[in-house]
């Protein structure tokens, strides 16, 4: 009854582990060729597959775990997909109903650990909940603001039997995923953004959502408005595009934290404000005096940054009745965008690349070169995942794939293979540091398992990067806890699972290494021994303000 | 929202006390899982529940609650939009100041034998005994305060209080 119903909701692909609590679903799994199980290493590696798959095709992710730990190992990778408005179903099997509560074998209350981690859960203790329970949770996860919804079955109604019943309607009276739209100040905001002298529009996740891409680009463009992205907005807006900001945040370009500082107007679209923006809340954006945010969550308004004028509605609906009012645009606007272009030309990305150690750009730099927008590119947490975000020119939606919200180090491997699940036309290339790699290797067998023809980067430098970073410019110089170096030997390992693999130690290797993984079809990793040293830039201390990034050092 | 002054953020200028304490009229599912999600969600964002009060609707499967909250350092409109995003919660009213019955139960039992100073203020004799007397009271909050300031006078044995619930005067 449960596959059937996945089957009816269009599903295709299951990323899941048995055990004894859910051994009722998978026995009738074999009658159902066209749902295809994808059995993972452990169930963190089936939520972030799951995930990655639906970052890269839209539809949402499912995942099969058995109750008790089977259950609880979800718990990050539920918590990875809720901060950053993922769609997926985790369907997770728990003691019978009549044993609930009495501390049974591999019980434990998965509602209760996954209920601040999840958009809405449900325990299904009899079979004449279940179509309607299911139904319902595939709506509340794609629609309106998306995320996981999690369903705890019982063993026994797994085994229940009951007469098929489609539910015809969903009735859910406490959830209108767009209840509370308001567009009743497109005008206002419009023509502030338009009419302003020094405006800056900053584009998150649900323009991404929302497949806002092009209105986002015609208002942009109707107004002579640049355009920041966050993180997880990259791929918004063209990085090579005139009004480019690039990225935003404490991570993010020296000329967009000038043009973030300096605004007189800042419209936020479908972006939740959070402190890896802001940095010094009580510092960001001291010149700006109309806050426009964008959002469908109405409980963002406010949340971090009060705005003076509020749209919540899905970006592209907000775009969309925004643009016919954008009008005159302010006659100083060509200044404006003449400061910008100065500030970009005074505060470009840079590196290091003299001190004789392979550089992680040069790494980037030569993949940008072979992929430009052809690949997604899937980043772990830490260095890696900042470089890959800046060095790069990401110039449309779904190139980029990340762990923004969560911070979520292993995300990268098993995203990347759901991601490859998901769009197997298009080459997907995981990047991750040696430190997050090793946290979810163990799905390498996957990629095995399925030829996935996705290429693993590893941007090795034996040390926790980011963290060694912040201990040695915020942290009194302490070096405590940071040297990964007792780790595989990753070409070794690679063998183990059964994947080729190269070393490369210097910039003269590294295009050899990746003709090698352009030419085997099937996965294929490299073990790039980046300089040890090597930082990201620009950064802006903690606890301080945008104003006060630390650029690159020059050498 | 517009024309207005703003504080720019909720932490540049945290609200004053009795601002972040919001009245909550809140219509709810039934649900195993229902009270566990809105005290889980206004734990985790930082909220702080004063009291909370639970009884059947008039609606079958749903259920009213009053709520009182303390916003903490979040703007007050928060607890608000945040509760609202449950899917459990079908309506939240928020009536801090708004024209309402507000009334809250106390059983109380203290030492005196003799009990007409509550008596005088509305109080119901519920038992008498060798070891004191039981009273109830119900009243809005400042009639609730002045109540139990009379009662501290009468050598209090224990107190039980419902928290307010709330009715807008006018529909």
């Amino acid at each position: 009854m449960i596959l059937e119903a996945l089957e009816r909701e269009g599903v295709e692909y299951i990323f899941g582990y048995p055990g004894g609590a859910n051994l009722p679903i998978y026995q009738h799994l074999p009658e159902h060729p066209r749902l295809k199980h994808i059995l993972v290493r452990h169930e963190q590696g089936a939520a972030h597959m799951a995930d990655g798959y639906a970052r890269a095709c839209g539809k949402p992710g499912v995942v099969f775990a058995t109750s008790g730990p089977g259950a609880l190992n979800l718990v990050t990778g539920l918590c990875t997909a809720y901060m950053d408005s993922v769609p997926m179903i985790a369907i997770t099997g728990q003691v019978n109903s009549t044993q609930v509560g009495r501390d049974a074998f591999q019980e434990s209350d998965v509602i209760g650990a996954t209920s601040s981690v999840t958009k809405h859960s449900y325990l299904v203790t009899s079979i004449d909940q279940l179509p309607r329970v299911i139904h319902e949770a595939f709506h509340i996860a794609t629609t309106g603001r998306p995320g996981p919804v999690l369903i705890d079955i019982c063993k026994d109604v797994q085994q229940a039997n009951a007469e098929r019943v489609t539910p015809d309607r969903l009735e859910i009276p406490g959830y209108q995923p767009n209840g509370h739209v308001n567009l009743e100040h497109a005008h206002e905001a419009a023509r502030a953004l338009a009419g302003a002298e020094r405006p800056v529009i900053l584009a998150g996740h649900g323009v991404l959502l929302s497949h806002a891409e092009r209105e986002l680009f015609k208002f942009a463009e109707k107004a002579a408005a640049p355009v920041g992205t966050t993180l997880l907005g990259i791929g918004a807006f063209p990085v090579n595009h005139p009004l480019s900001l690039h990225m935003t945040g404490f991570m993010g370009t020296g000329w967009n934290l000038k043009a973030v500082q300096n605004a007189d107007v800042l419209m936020m679209v479908g972006m939740r404000v959070d402190d890896r923006v802001t940095a010094r809340l009580a510092d960001f954006a001291p010149n700006v005096k109309t806050f426009i945010h964008v959002d469908i969550d109405g409980s963002e308004m406010g949340k971090n940054v009060r705005p003076h004028i509020e749209l919540v509605a899905d970006a592209r609906n907000a775009l969309e009745a925004m643009t016919p009012h954008v009008g005159e645009v302010d006659a100083g606007r060509g200044q404006w965008l003449a400061q910008i272009d100065a500030w970009r030309e005074e505060h470009p990305l840079k590196y290091t690349h003299s001190n004789g150690h392979l550089q992680p750009q040069d790494v980037l730099i030569d993949m940008y070169r072979r992929c430009r927008s052809e690949a997604i590119v899937v980043a772990d947490v830490g260095q890696n995942q900042i470089w890959t975000a800046l060095w790069w020119n990401y110039d449309r939606p779904g190139t980029f794939i990340n762990s923004g919200g969560a911070g979520t180090m292993g995300f990268a491997l098993p995203a990347a293979i759901g991601a490859k699940f998901g769009r197997p036309d298009k080459a997907v290339w995981c990047v991750a540091g040696e430190g997050g790699f090793v946290m979810t290797a163990q799905e390498l067998s996957v990629a095995v398992e399925h030829n996935l023809d996705i290429k693993i980067v590893i941007l090795n430098n034996f040390s926790l990067g980011m963290v060694r970073q912040f201990q040695d410019d915020f942290y009194g110089g302490v070096r405590s806890q940071v040297d990964m170096t007792h780790i595989p030997d990753f070409v070794k390992l690679a063998d183990a699972y059964g994947l080729p693999g190269i070393r490369v130690d210097s910039l003269e290797q590294v295009g050899a290494a990746m003709d090698a993984a352009e030419k085997t079809k099937g996965p294929f990793l490299i073990d790039f021994r980046i300089d040890p040293e090597a930082n990201v830039y620009p950064i802006v201390p903690l606890g301080k303000s945008l104003n006060d990034f630390w650029e690159a050092p020059d050498k | 929202m517009i024309g207005t002054p703003h504080p720019k953020t909720s932490a540049a200028t945290p609200p004053r006390h009795e601002e972040r304490v919001r009245v909550l009229s809140v219509l709810v599912e039934d649900g195993s899982n229902t009270l566990s999600k809105i005290s889980g969600l206004i734990r985790r964002r930082g909220f702080h529940v004063r009291s909370i009060s639970v009884g059947p609707s008039p609606q079958p499967g749903r259920s009213r609650m009053t709520l009182t909250v303390d916003a903490g350092h979040a703007e007050s409109d928060q607890v608000r939009k945040q509760l609202e995003r449950l899917v459990e919660v079908i309506e939240v009213e928020d009536v801090t100041g708004e024209d309402v019955h507000s009334r809250e139960l106390v059983v109380a039992k203290v030492k005196a034998s003799q009990v007409g100073g509550l008596v005088d203020l509305g109080a119901k004799v519920l038992n008498t005994a060798s070891d004191g007397t039981t009273v109830e009271f119900s009243g809005e909050g400042k009639d609730v305060g002045d109540f139990i300031d009379e009662l501290m006078r009468h050598g209090v044995v224990d107190v039980a209080r419902s928290g307010p619930v709330v009715l807008r005067r006018t529909a």
